[in-house]
């Protein structure tokens, strides 16, 4: 039962996956929790804290066309997203072979554990929205990038990378 | 946007002279060519007074990239915590020092913890100093929060942050140094054991009472937010909350990045104790060096101090 002001219940523990794709299912519902927290930039992506505690971090992600994470890990924490506008393309990173692709269309959800390698797209014609949770809260990343001799090279990025980076600091 | 140090100590020239003057400690003494610092809990410090010298310090900003600084009290000297009529004449000279400084420096106000004063801090506020720091030992139990209570009630109601530091109360300090301890003993010791004192106290009154106040813990909270799984096996909250921050002071990229987990990145902010420590590059990456030395600190600061200098 989540307290009245509070957008997310409180857990006594890390969530799992089906846990997480309650909480963005939830929250998907609920657009006024979410719509104030949506930034429409064409010229990035753009990250909104919706909640933080010690074992659960949601994030709002507005996203427009061509916006793209590039393949990234989650380091020790799993993840649920919901796709509440537009479509998401998400493509698993596989060795030696094109990577699987999924569309996750508005009104979807989808969840990855901790092992997952994936990169996620903007596939639509206008914005993008979803909403993102993470257990235990993301910290270290890791993101993936192709060396001059073709071997796949990994760098640990702290979250704020991702979701706090520079260029939004103004 | 500016970029903060929100952490520095430097004593202008009206306290030096006020602690030469001093025949108790804390008090400055001459030895040879040099300085010497004797306060209470503690050994002798040399002092190196162009660890002083705004124009020096000054060039420190540039070589650190650091815009503004916000200069605090150097609490442990025990100037607070003395009796009024001592604490008087040195938080006067401290206050009129800072308010001298180029417009790069601004201070925390310093709080006689005697007789604390919510109308002279109304009156700093005023003249522009960030807001009001608190030594750690006087913030130390939920019963100090009515002790102070009208200190910080000025604070929340001006917008204006509290900022913690270890130091002592005036139950404190008669704290001895231990015979044979080197000289880094307190700041391992009762600075760290204080600070967390201090953050499990405002979790318990603090916060409750000034649901709107805005506060920085210096060092990390000594680490207190790391202990919140101790802390919710005995039935204990943590006080994390958007209002709530810490600083960086003389920690590096190990123990920042731990909190980082334990809190997320937009609760630190950049403190670097100058000059007890050298501030220091934690090579956590970009994004948490803007988190830390901008985008935060104009969070836990009043806006106007998020602008650049001239």
């Amino acid at each position: 039962m989540t307290a009245p002001g509070v957008p997310v219940p409180a857990f006594e523990r890390d969530l799992d996956r089906a846990a997480l794709r309650r909480v963005v299912s939830d929250l998907a519902g609920r657009p006024a929790v979410w719509r104030p927290l949506v930034t429409i930039d064409a010229e990035r992506r753009r990250f909104e804290q919706l909640w933080r505690d010690e074992h659960l971090d949601v994030w709002v992600i507005s996203w427009m066309h061509g916006h793209d994470t590039g393949f990234h890990d989650h380091d020790v924490s799993q993840g649920a997203v919901a796709v509440v506008a537009g479509v998401i393309l998400e493509e698993r990173l596989v060795l030696g072979g094109p990577p699987v692709a999924r569309r996750h269309e508005a009104g979807t959800t989808f969840d990855f554990d901790a092992s997952h390698v994936h990169r996620m797209r903007q596939d639509s014609g206008g914005a993008a929205i979803s909403i993102h949770a993470y257990s235990p809260p993301l910290w270290r990343m890791g993101t993936y990038a192709v060396g001059a001799d073709g071997s796949l090279r990994r760098a640990s990025i702290s979250y704020a990378e991702e979701l706090r980076p520079v260029d939004a600091a103004a | 946007m500016a970029t903060i140090d929100v952490h520095q100590h430097l004593w202008p020239e009206p306290l030096l002279a006020a602690l030469a003057r001093r025949r108790r400690e804390p008090r400055l003494l001459r030895r040879g060519d040099g300085w010497t610092l004797r306060m209470h809990g503690e050994g002798d410090w040399p002092v190196a007074l162009a660890d002083h010298d705004p124009e020096l310090r000054l060039r420190a900003l540039d070589a650190h990239g650091v815009d503004r600084a916000i200069v605090a009290p150097s609490v442990p000297l025990g100037i607070e915590a003395l009796p009024a009529d001592e604490a008087g004449p040195l938080i006067d000279a401290y206050h009129a020092g800072i308010a001298e400084l180029p417009a790069r420096f601004v201070g925390w106000a310093a709080i006689g913890l005697a007789e604390a004063d919510p109308r002279a801090l109304d009156e700093l506020l005023d003249r522009g100093f960030a807001g009001a720091c608190i030594a750690a030992d006087a913030l130390a139990s939920p019963a100090d929060y009515a002790v102070l209570e009208p200190v910080l009630a000025v604070l929340e109601r001006r917008g204006a942050p509290l900022f913690v530091h270890p130091g002592p109360s005036p139950r404190t300090l008669a704290a001895t140094h231990p015979a044979g301890a080197p000289p880094w003993w307190p700041a391992m010791t009762r600075y760290v054991a204080s600070m967390n004192a201090a953050w499990h106290a405002f979790a318990v009154a603090g916060r409750p009472a000034h649901p709107r106040l805005r506060v920085c813990f210096a060092m990390l909270a000594g680490l207190a937010p790391l202990q919140r799984e101790r802390l919710a096996a005995r039935g204990g909250r943590s006080v994390a909350d958007p209002l709530t921050f810490v600083d960086s002071s003389s920690y590096g990229p190990r123990a920042v990045d731990a909190v980082i987990r334990e809190l997320g990145v937009d609760a630190l902010v950049h403190g670097s104790d100058l000059p007890v420590v050298d501030g220091r590059d934690l090579a956590l990456g970009e994004a948490v060096g803007a988190a830390l030395r901008e985008r935060n600190p104009a969070r836990l600061l009043a806006p106007e101090m998020s602008e650049v200098p001239a």
